[in-house]
C-alpha cells in the first residue's frame, strides 16, 4: 500500500468505538461514575466530527469565496464566546477584543500562508484555508483566554500599587503595562515550549495526520515547520493585541482603576 | 484660592445597590494651608481624598485648582497636580531610588530632569532614612520605612497640592514628627495639604472639617 490514506468504514469506526465500552467498562468496575459522560462526549465525538466531515465537503464543493469568509468569521465568534466563558471576571468589552485581535491576526496568517507560503489557487481555496484557519483561531484562543485570564488577574493583585501609580500621574498604560507585559511573557512560554519540543517529544498533529494520509515525510515536515511557526504567531500576536485592546476595560474614561470595591458587577 | 471642591457626591456599589458615602461634601483651600480632616470611622474620609484626586469612578460636583475647573485639565495631569498619598501606599518593584524616580517615567513628567543620588539621599536624611541605602530593595522596607519613603516620592514629584491620608498611621512618634515636619514645610513653600488623621489629630493644622452624613463642616479653630 501506497499513496493515498487507508479508508475507514463504519465497521472500522465501531470498533474504534469499543475502546470507549473498555473504558466505559473501567468506569463502572472502579465506581468511578464517568460512564455516562463518557458515552456522551463519545457521541458527541462522533456527531460532530461527522457534520464536520458532511460541512466540509459541503463547503469544498460550493468553492464560494463569501461562503469560505462566512464562516471564518463564525469560527471567530465561536472562539470569541469561548473565551468570554473562560475568562468570567474580564471586564466588559474583553469579548469584542478578543474577536477583533483573533479576526486581524488569524486572517493576516491564514491568509500570509495560504496565499504567499502555500500559494493555493484561488486564494480562498476552502481545503486549504479553512483547516489553516481552523489551527490558528484555535492556538489564539487558547493564548487569549491565558492572557486575559492572567492580565485581569495580575491588575487585581496589583491594585495597590496601580493606585500608587495613577496618583502620581501615570496613565492607565502606564499603571497597567507591568499586568500586560508579565501576561504575555507568560503566554509566550507554551509556544517556545512547543517549537522547542517538536518532533523529539511528540509528532505534531497535522505532520501526523498528513503522515497517516500517506504523504512523504519530507512533505510533511516542512509543512509542519510553518504550522508550527504559524500557530506560535497566533497565539503570541493574538495574545499581545487582545491584551492590548482589552486591559483598558478596567480603567474608566477619566482612567480610574476600577479595584474590586468599585465594580457595580461581578465584573 | 489654591483648591476648591463643591458639591461632592460619591455612590459606591455596595450590596443591596449603591451607597452615597459623600452626599454634597465642600472644601476649601489655600495656598500655605494644612487642613486636616476628621470624623468617625467609615465616615468617607478616604473617599474624599480619592473624589479630590479624582481616582474615584462617577464623582459629582465641582473641583478647582487655582481657579481653573477640573474639567479642563487632563485626568492624569491633575493627579500629578493633586497628588494622593494613599493609606497604603505600594512600593514598586525595585530599588529604594528607582522608587523615588519613577513619577520621572510617567509622560506627564516627560522632559523633567529626575533628582539627583545626592537630592534623593537627602531627601531621605529628612524624614529619619539616612541609613537606607538608594540601592536597597524596596520591598524589603518595614511598613513605617515605605511609609516616608513614599511620602518623599510624592513630594519630590511636585503636587500643588498633597492629599494625605492616614501619613502617620505606621510611625512612631520620632518619625511621625518628621512627616509632620516635611508636611508644614511644603505648606510653607506653597503647596496645600488636606490630611485625613485618626492619631495625633488636629496638630500643626492651620483648619479642620469634621466629616459626617456625607458632608463637611469646619470645625472651630483648634
Amino acid at each position: 500500500m501506497s499513496g493515498g490514506p487507508v479508508v475507514i468504514g463504519w465497521w472500522q469506526l465501531a470498533l474504534a468505538a469499543g475502546f470507549t465500552v473498555v473504558t466505559g467498562g473501567l468506569s463502572v468496575a472502579l465506581g468511578l461514575g464517568v460512564a455516562r459522560q463518557l458515552a456522551v462526549a463519545t457521541a458527541r465525538t462522533f456527531a460532530q466530527l461527522l457534520a464536520l466531515g458532511l460541512v466540509l465537503g459541503w463547503v469544498f464543493a460550493l468553492d464560494d469565496a463569501w461562503i469560505v469568509l462566512g464562516i471564518l468569521v463564525l469560527m471567530t465568534a465561536a472562539a470569541a464566546l469561548i473565551i468570554r466563558r473562560r475568562a468570567p471576571e474580564a471586564p466588559k468589552g474583553t469579548m469584542r477584543a478578543s474577536f477583533v485581535a483573533m479576526l486581524a491576526v488569524g486572517m493576516f496568517i491564514t491568509f500570509t500562508v495560504t496565499g504567499l507560503v502555500v500559494g493555493v489557487e484561488p486564494w480562498y481555496l476552502p481545503r486549504y484555508v479553512i483547516p489553516i484557519a481552523g489551527m490558528v483561531l484555535g492556538n489564539a484562543m487558547n493564548g487569549i483566554a491565558l492572557a486575559l485570564e492572567r492580565t485581569f488577574a495580575d491588575l487585581d493583585a496589583r491594585s495597590d500599587e496601580i493606585l500608587t501609580l495613577c496618583a502620581l500621574g501615570a496613565t492607565p498604560w502606564e499603571a497597567a503595562r507591568g499586568s500586560v507585559r508579565s501576561a504575555m511573557r507568560a503566554g509566550m512560554i507554551p509556544g517556545i515550549n512547543t517549537l522547542s519540543a517538536a518532533g523529539i517529544v511528540f509528532i505534531p498533529g497535522m505532520m501526523a495526520g498528513q503522515l497517516l494520509a500517506g504523504a512523504d515525510p519530507l512533505v510533511a515536515a516542512p509543512y509542519q515547520i510553518v504550522v508550527m511557526v504559524m500557530v506560535a504567531t497566533a497565539d503570541v500576536c493574538g495574545s499581545a493585541l487582545a491584551v492590548m485592546l482589552a486591559y483598558r476595560g478596567r480603567f474608566t474614561s477619566d482612567g480610574v482603576f476600577l479595584e474590586k470595591g468599585l465594580r457595580t458587577d461581578a465584573r | 484660592m489654591l483648591l476648591k471642591a463643591e458639591g461632592l457626591r460619591v455612590s459606591l456599589p455596595a450590596e443591596g445597590g449603591p451607597h452615597e458615602v459623600l452626599s454634597g461634601a465642600s472644601l476649601t483651600l489655600d495656598t500655605g494651608e494644612v487642613v486636616d480632616v476628621g470624623g468617625p470611622s467609615g465616615a468617607g474620609k478616604t473617599t474624599l481624598l480619592r473624589a479630590i484626586a479624582r481616582l474615584l469612578p462617577g464623582v459629582e460636583g465641582d473641583l478647582a485648582l487655582d481657579g481653573r475647573d477640573a474639567r479642563d485639565v487632563a485626568p492624569h495631569e491633575w493627579r500629578a497636580a493633586v497628588a494622593l498619598l494613599p493609606q497604603a501606599p505600594a512600593m514598586l518593584p525595585g530599588s529604594v531610588a528607582d522608587n523615588l524616580r519613577a513619577p520621572w517615567a510617567l509622560r506627564v513628567r516627560a522632559g523633567a530632569e529626575p533628582p539627583s543620588d545626592q537630592a534623593l539621599a537627602e531627601a531621605l536624611g529628612r524624614v529619619g532614612l539616612d541609613a537606607v541605602a538608594l540601592g536597597r530593595d524596596a520591598c524589603r522596607l518595614s511598613l513605617g520605612q515605605r511609609a516616608r519613603v513614599a511620602m518623599v516620592r510624592v513630594l519630590l514629584s511636585g503636587p500643588r497640592v498633597l492629599l494625605l491620608d492616614e501619613p502617620d498611621a505606621n510611625l512612631d512618634d520620632d518619625s511621625a514628627a518628621q512627616v509632620e515636619a516635611m508636611t508644614l514645610a511644603f505648606a510653607d513653600a506653597g503647596g496645600g495639604v488636606v490630611r485625613v488623621r485618626h492619631h495625633r489629630r488636629g496638630q500643626g493644622a492651620t483648619r479642620r472639617y469634621r466629616l459626617a452624613g456625607g458632608a463637611l463642616t469646619p470645625e472651630v479653630a483648634p
